[in-house]
């Protein structure tokens, strides 16, 4: 090596160690403790406030991160501890597969504070196939309901009216839909569920103990199968299409070629925009009450926190800040829900908001267990085959093929 | 011809002489400004290695750390060294092959021989952690307590209790429950606000410094009892259900003495009874046996490996068929509008096939589809088995034609017009010349690129997914729908398991379709020297 090379190694050297010292440096600040939270871009502003009112009364700081709603609870799996959230916001339906994982802490809320919240809210999140825990404070409830552009269609009270109501609207202009409600390719089982539940089906069957039994599958139940050929009597008559999928169902009722819709309050600003006036009621019984999916949001401390040690921090934040009327009144205003803690629903004056809340009662929370990942496509795909207009699998025929398919996935 | 090599010499006066750019970069390169620019470039890679290093030692990565160690190292040995200029070329391309193509490679190699899937995610010590955390339950008089920690005046840990019931005070210690004086512990709405003067209330950010402590922190009661904080102003009494035995590594139930013992695969379990959650370990061969012989893995894999080889073969060969008779078409002289004929027809290549994607999706949809109200149709695009097909070929055709089309393009330029000329003077038709001359020119010089998109295609996820989402659904129990080709195939297996996500499953089927793509390339690699060695 001659004297130019020394001389260059000599400064790459010092260069690189200056940097990495500055690096080091920056890297010793970070380690101050704070609580790690992941929300989503609806709730952001609204978790930041709740969280920093929290933390300056606790002396503590938050960072709280945006992230896509979906993403939370896939990436909670494959994060790295140290850049691992302690608190996450997440749906009721996500808990028994992080809990099954072993990725949340459970929590024990204060008696009186667990008075507030409706008991389906706290089944929502609790889980376990041994001992069932809470896992979850829920935030915000949210539900379909159907949605009746009034200047169109008079408000249906029975299933017959407004079975009759939708068809004559269909018929009378070419490309008019009877009921919107989104299907598309690959089916959607959560918005065809009142229809499902209002013909006698359910999905899991619950044990003597009262948790969901994967093994009782209920998508071709007795009842249901008995009543399955009132599916293939809608199909005929076309009063639901297979076909329309969300854009097509959204974009009929919006231009006024669709008077129901079947939707939930995460449209209410939407059709407010496109000044149609509505009421929101639950689809009336069918041969039995036609409820939908209840799905209930809340935040979750994550088993990171005790990594991190500030899993006291984060109890605290999430069973008893966030489950105070206060908090939940801004939380689920933040995208624009109901409250689930029922001191907080009484303060609610959106007259949409409350007829959503009407229209879910008697429903049934999504099931929080991790079979529920094999139910979505194939009990979807059913009201596809049955409902696709000419060519259509027999009701009957479609549910029952999805049940076994079920039974056979989960094995 | 011989006149032009004698003229050849004679440059035109007015051009200075100029090296081609590549020369001048390298000339650029070797100056004062070059090794100015390699002395910062190094610096900054030497930088970024020790704060990476400073990374992997705090985590404790030390093989890691040798490792960039060692590359670190190399790279500079490379860039200093005198005697090393093939390697200074090489070794950026070695680096981002290492970087973008080994090591996720060996990823998925050790994920398929996992059990990685839903409740096999974290590691053992955090299972069993886990597993004594939520196996706790209120006993039938659970109390639960407002709760402060606090120091006595030795400087002890306590915890101050306030039952929320009865509003009795007691502290509470490693050894038990003593109780206050009534009155003595008062409660506000921020927890418990004065305890007696023996004991000093912990407040502030102190109270967060003690959460390691607070998190083993139990108060015994009666029998297996214990209270436990929650936070930082509450407590509440727990019992475990499940007993762990460190020596012969087994939980064991405590009301009736039943045996979990890790199974090998990840779990604790006693017959069928399994404890949440499990443990990621490795399993062997397991997932590739289970393709084998898992009917729900088994039954679709041939009819959904024969439909990805047609969805990938049409695709190439029609695009390939069209783009060609569209390149020949407009490769006419002098033709009117040819640039602007040229620019459409790439346009499709120049949108983001996202977008199209969905556009198509929205246009072929059967009863409220541009497509289909038009043409005043009622084909079934999109919600019959066949027609499905037809759509998604149809799709990615579309999208595929522009590349061949500028591939063409560019290869007949490149086609010696004296060949054609001299087939002409030898009495060749059109059909001949294309046939004989243009089409095994043409295929020599496209056939690796034939080959690629082959590979692509075969892997097409997107055009897939995004427009029918591999659907309609196919009867009886069939995780793949009609259109799924073994990608879309392999990304259902691996969120829609039984139990949700099976990523160990789904990374050994994707070696296993990479060895097929890799065998289908290699062969037809081979296939397309023996057409040089024609030529």
């Amino acid at each position: 090596m001659n004297k130019k090379h020394a001389i260059m190694a000599v400064l790459v050297v010092a260069l690189a160690a200056i940097v990495a010292a500055v690096a080091g440096s920056v890297n010793a600040a970070v380690k101050a403790p704070t609580l790690t939270i992941w929300t989503d871009a609806d709730r952001q502003t609204a978790v930041t406030q709740v969280a920093n009112q929290w933390a300056a009364s606790r002396g503590v700081q938050v960072n709280v991160v945006q992230k896509q709603f979906g993403n939370i609870r896939d990436d909670l799996g494959t994060v790295a501890a140290a850049d691992a959230p302690d608190v996450i916001v997440g749906a009721h339906d996500w808990t028994g597969k992080l809990a099954a994982n072993g990725l949340v802490a459970p929590l024990y809320p204060k008696a009186a504070t667990l008075k507030q919240f409706p008991a389906y809210t706290l089944n929502a999140f609790s889980y376990g196939t041994a001992v069932k825990k809470l896992y979850g404070a829920p935030v915000a409830v949210e539900n379909i309901g159907l949605v009746v552009n009034t200047k169109l269609a008079k408000v249906p009270t029975t299933w017959a009216q407004l079975e009759k109501e939708a068809l004559a609207f269909k018929h009378k202009k070419s490309g008019n839909l009877a009921i919107a409600v989104q299907q598309g390719t690959n089916g959607d089982a959560y918005h065809m569920y009142p229809f499902f539940s209002g013909l006698g089906g359910y999905v899991f069957g619950k044990n003597h103990a009262g948790n969901l039994d994967p093994s009782n599958i209920g998508v071709a139940s007795a009842a249901f199968t008995k009543h399955a050929s009132l599916v293939d009597k809608w199909n005929k008559e076309g009063l639901i299409n297979a076909k329309v999928d969300a854009t097509t169902a959204q974009s009929a009722f919006l231009k006024g070629q669709a008077a129901f819709w079947v939707t939930g309050p995460w449209n209410i600003d939407t059709i407010k925009k496109a000044g149609i006036h509505f009421r929101v009621i639950q689809v009336p019984a069918i041969v039995k009450p036609a409820v939908p999916f209840l799905g209930v949001q809340g935040f979750m401390v994550t088993k990171y926190a005790a990594t991190h040690d500030v899993s006291a921090a984060a109890q605290d934040l999430v069973a008893n800040y966030m489950m105070t009327p206060a908090a939940q009144t801004l939380l689920a205003a933040a995208n624009n829900r109901y409250p689930a803690n029922t001191v907080a629903g009484k303060s609610v004056k959106d007259p949409y908001l409350a007829q959503f809340g009407k229209a879910s009662v008697g429903g049934v929370p999504m099931p929080n267990i991790p079979q529920m990942d094999s139910v979505w496509s194939d009990l979807g795909g059913a009201w596809v085959k049955a409902t696709k207009g000419s060519g259509a699998t027999k009701a009957s025929v479609a549910f029952k093929a999805a049940s076994r398919s079920i039974a056979n996935k989960i094995g | 011809m011989n006149a032009h090599v004698v003229t050849a010499p004679a440059v035109p006066p007015a051009r200075t002489f100029r090296p081609a750019w590549s020369a001048r970069a390298i000339a650029a390169f070797s100056g004062t400004t070059g090794l100015a620019v390699k002395i910062v470039l190094l610096s900054l890679s030497n930088a970024l290695a020790a704060w990476a290093g400073f990374v992997l030692a705090d985590k404790g990565k030390w093989p890691a750390l040798g490792v960039l160690v060692l590359a670190t190292a190399t790279l500079d040995w490379i860039y200093l060294s005198k005697r090393t200029l093939p390697l200074k070329f090489l070794a950026p391309g070695v680096v981002f092959l290492v970087g973008f193509q080994i090591v996720p490679i060996l990823y998925t190699i050790n994920v398929a021989f996992t059990n990685y899937s839903t409740g096999h995610v974290i590691s053992k010590p955090d299972a069993i952690q886990q597993i004594k955390l939520v196996s706790l339950e209120a006993p039938p008089s659970a109390r639960q307590y407002t709760m402060a920690p606090a120091r006595d005046h030795g400087g002890k840990l306590v915890l101050i209790l306030r039952e929320d019931a009865t509003g009795n005070g007691y502290v509470g210690t490693k050894e038990g429950l003593t109780p206050l004086p009534a009155g003595s512990v008062k409660a506000g709405a921020l927890g418990i606000v004065s305890a007696p003067a023996d004991y000093k209330l912990v407040k502030g950010a102190a109270l967060f410094g003690l959460d390691a402590q607070l998190q083993d922190f139990t108060v015994p009661t009666d029998g297996d009892s214990a209270i436990r904080p929650q936070g930082i102003t509450e407590a509440v009494e727990l019992r475990p259900t499940l007993r762990y035995d460190a020596k012969r590594d087994v939980f064991t139930r405590i009301s009736d003495g039943k045996v979990f013992h890790d199974n090998g695969r990840g779990s604790f379990v006693s017959g069928k009874e399994e404890l949440e959650p499990g443990w990621k370990t490795y399993i062997g061969a397991s997932n590739f046996r289970s393709i084998a012989s898992n009917p729900l893995v088994r039954a679709p894999f041939l009819r959904v490996f024969a439909w990805t080889i047609f969805f990938a073969t049409a695709t190439v060969f029609l695009s390939f068929a069209i783009g060609l008779f569209l390149a020949i078409a407009l490769d006419k002289q002098g033709m009117r509008f040819q640039r602007i004929y040229r620019s459409i027809l790439v346009l499709p290549y120049a949108i983001p096939g996202f977008l199209s994607i969905l556009v198509w999706a929205g246009l072929l949809n059967d009863d409220f589809g541009v497509v289909n109200r038009t043409f005043h149709l009622s084909v079934p695009w999109l919600f019959d088995a066949n027609w499905a097909k037809v759509a998604c070929i149809l799709v990615s055709v579309w999208l595929t034609v522009p590349y061949f089309f500028l591939v063409a393009m560019g290869a007949l330029q490149s086609i010696p017009a004296e060949l054609i000329e001299a087939a002409r003077v030898d009495g060749g038709g059109p059909w001949q010349r294309f046939r004989r001359v243009t089409l095994p020119l043409l295929l020599v010089a496209t056939a690796p690129l034939l080959i690629a998109s082959f590979a692509f295609n075969f892997n097409n996820f997107n055009v897939i997914y995004l427009l029918t989402g591999g659907g309609p659904a196919q009867g009886g129990s069939n995780v793949a729908g009609a259109t799924d080709i073994l990608i879309s195939y392999t990304y259902k297996l691996a969120i829609a398991a039984g139990k949700g996500n099976d990523y160990g499953l789904a990374t050994a089927v994707s070696i296993i379709i990479f060895l097929i793509v890799a065998t289908i390339s290699g062969i037809a690699f081979w296939r397309t020297k023996t057409l040089e060695e024609i030529r």
